[in-house]
């Protein structure tokens, strides 16, 4: 098998020590913000994205793999301790989590979450190291058609399926598609939307757009509710493991969560809420404690955070093999790429197979260092969580204008993103949801120089969407991902009752 | 028939104190808003070159279709926080109004652009000692004595380490001298 022998390869750079270090700075950083409410792992990778420009690749994406998987595993503490999901995959696990907490079973809790997300997380390695290269191999006879239909799907499914509404989505989405217009047209080299402003020529950098919707606008949000939120810590009692009985309950949830979540994750199909809402119901209906369901069943715990993991490794799959990002997280991460000058898709596991693999063997490295440290050290995380919220809030913001302003050295970029953290504001506080502007913005140019060539290929006819089977297919699919929301409502209508809510999973915040 | 079409045909009070019409105010804005920008985007759309018979997708194809798509989603917006109200973004945007302080962004807002203007005159450890404190006051702390300690001891090790360990150059304003 080419695969084992790649990843053993892949292990022998990954544990050269300067790499370990590299990792366990990655996981730390990751835990530390997954705890912290408000920020997560696409703020934090924005903000050292300016800061690894001297390392090379390899440390910096084994780092960036490290703070993607701690932020979930440190998301998870917050939910079931303080009841605010600090992302929104965790909101399921608050669900329960939290009510175990109240029961006094809060170490059980984290601990499921903790071994939960290990299995599967290992799990879904696995199959990212046998799948990834499979589907790499196939996506090399894929056309720049069937890539613009396959970032299609990626939209449609991202904006129809996180947040409580299609038509703020879509808004989201559009605006993110804006700003990735800014500056000047690669092809023909004209200026678009720039207004005269030499600055604006360059486009707006990445790191300025996510650092400002996501720090400024919630630590604006968070201003403005101060008078208003109180929340109360509950103290973690007894030891941080389970009891046997608990044990007997969580390790076919892990499972099924993990079978869940990565398939669902691996498709472009938006990230890590749905498979953590279908793994919770699955686990209601097949569990024989369901009375404790709403008390805090471990189940319920144990199935979404499985999900929740596995799926978080899922979106490494069409961000590695495709380069197409199906959160918000990952297109921070293809923009990381693309700052070291790699294109994430079929070609990378043939250039650049070296970085490929170590990242993939960080991903097992990361996820026992991750293990070992929340498990025995959640209590000094839990001490986090004391930190008081208006000097959090306060460093989140020294933070957001530092990052910003190494980027280039210049006061425009913060000015430009304060007031894109004002935009942030009145997203969150009219709910909508800030990945698809994230996904628009870096997505966007993609789009459109696939839909170029496309269409050059095609001697300057837009038919080859129709003409061909692999792009007409997608582009259905993503037709039928906007629809599907709203089957329930229409389906009742059609049989003369009154029109239902629309299905919804996740409130989609920030991945 | 439908609750929409009753809230419309309404012309007294509303019953319910979270929800109704009133609290869809904040989100009609943010569509009018909207709408002006798209069409503001579209007019500049329209300006940027069209395709040529051998390339027919010029520079201004896809920013035509984004504004059009901003344009059509305010009007969609504009829809349903008016005609066809949209009942949970009015019980949203109702929750948010009653917990929503104004004066507290406002000031958080002015605590920034006051930051971002004095950065360079002041010089980063200055400005982020200063920062500190007053945004946490902003954000609701009154214990300002210990922010302040906080924000000095956060704005020299970020210097040290960011001016001496990562090589990103931040403004020395004041203690120019000293550094």
């Amino acid at each position: 098998m080419d695969a084992i022998a790649n990843l053993l390869g892949g292990f022998a750079t990954a544990l050269r020590p300067e790499y370990l270090l590299f990792a366990a700075v990655g996981v730390t950083l990751g835990t530390f913000v997954g705890v912290l409410p408000g920020i997560g792992p696409a703020l934090t990778v924005a903000l050292l994205l300016p800061l690894t420009y001297t390392l090379d690749p390899i440390a910096a994406f084994i780092m960036f793999a490290g703070i993607y998987y701690g932020g979930m595993y440190g998301g998870s503490t917050t939910s079931i301790l303080l009841n605010t999901p600090g992302e929104s995959a965790s909101v399921v696990t608050a669900l329960e989590g939290f009510k175990m907490a109240m029961r006094g079973r809060g170490g059980a809790a984290l601990a499921t979450a903790a071994v939960g997300s290990f299995v599967a997380g290992t799990v879904s390695t696995l199959a990212i190291t046998f799948l990834a290269p499979l589907i790499a191999t196939v996506a090399i006879s894929f056309q720049p058609a069937d890539y613009f239909a396959l970032m299609v799907l990626a939209f449609a499914s991202v904006t129809a399926l996180v947040g409580r509404s299609l038509l703020r989505g879509m808004i989201s989405l559009f605006l993110g598609l804006f700003i990735g217009l800014i500056g000047i047209d690669r092809v023909s080299g004209q200026a678009r939307f720039t207004y005269g402003i030499p600055q604006l020529l360059d486009g707006l950098d990445i790191v300025v757009v996510a650092v400002g919707l996501f720090a400024v606008g919630e630590a604006l949000y968070v201003a403005s509710r101060s008078r208003h939120d109180s929340q109360e810590i509950v103290p973690v009692e007894g030891s941080v493991w389970m009891t046997r009985d608990e044990l007997r309950r969580s390790w076919k949830p892990w499972l099924r969560g993990a079978a869940i979540g990565f398939p669902l994750g691996a498709l472009p199909a938006g990230g890590a809420e749905i498979p953590t809402f279908l793994s919770y119901s699955l686990e209601k209906r097949l569990s024989k404690h369901r009375e404790e369901f709403g008390k805090g069943a471990i189940e319920g715990v144990a199935g979404p955070e499985a999900a929740n993991n596995a799926a978080f490794s899922g979106v490494l799959v069409p961000l590695l093999t495709l380069g197409i990002p199906t959160s918000a997280t990952a297109a921070i991460l293809l923009a990381a790429f693309q700052i070291y000058n790699l294109q994430p898709g079929p070609l990378l596991f043939q250039n650049s197979p070296d970085l490929v693999w170590a990242l993939i063997a960080s991903l097992y490295i990361g996820n026992v260092m991750l293990l070992l440290l929340n498990l025995p050290l959640v209590r000094i995380w839990v001490k986090l969580l004391e930190i008081p919220r208006p000097l959090l809030y306060s460093s989140i913001l020294v933070f957001a204008t530092l990052g910003v302003y190494s980027v280039s050295n210049s006061l425009i970029d913060v000015l430009v993103m304060y007031v894109i953290g004002v935009i942030g504001f009145v997203m969150r506080r009219y709910d909508f949801p800030v990945g698809p502007t994230i996904l628009g913005v870096i997505l966007g140019p993609l789009m459109e120089k696939q839909l170029r060539d496309a269409v050059a290929i095609n001697q300057g006819s837009l038919s080859v969407f129709v003409t061909r089977p692999l792009s007409l297919t997608l582009l259905l699919i993503a037709v039928v991902a906007l629809v599907v929301p709203y089957a329930p409502g229409i389906l009742r209508r059609l049989r003369g009752e009154r029109g239902g809510e629309r299905l919804v999973f996740g409130s989609g915040s920030e991945d | 028939m439908t609750e929409d079409e009753r809230a419309i045909g309404d012309p007294g009070p509303q019953p319910r104190p979270a929800g109704g019409r009133g609290s869809l105010l904040g989100p009609r804005l943010f569509a009018i808003g909207l709408l002006a920008f798209g069409l503001f985007v579209l007019l500049d759309a329209l300006r940027i070159g069209r395709g040529t018979g051998f390339r027919p997708i010029g520079p201004g194809f896809v920013p035509t279709i984004v504004a059009i798509g901003l344009v059509v989603l305010a009007i969609a917006l504009l829809v349903r926080t008016t005609v066809r109200p949209d009942i949970d973004l009015a019980d949203y945007a109702a929750e948010q109004a009653a917990s929503t302080s104004w004066p507290t962004v406002g000031l958080a807002a002015g605590v920034l652009a006051g930051y971002a203007l004095l950065l360079a005159p002041l010089g980063y450890i200055l400005a982020t000692t200063i920062l500190i404190p007053v945004a946490a006051r902003v954000l609701g702390s009154r214990q300002t004595i210990r922010d302040a300690i906080v924000g000095l001891a956060m704005s020299v090790a970020v210097w040290l380490v960011f001016t001496r360990f990562l090589g990103v150059r931040l403004p020395a304003g004041l203690l120019e001298p000293f550094l």
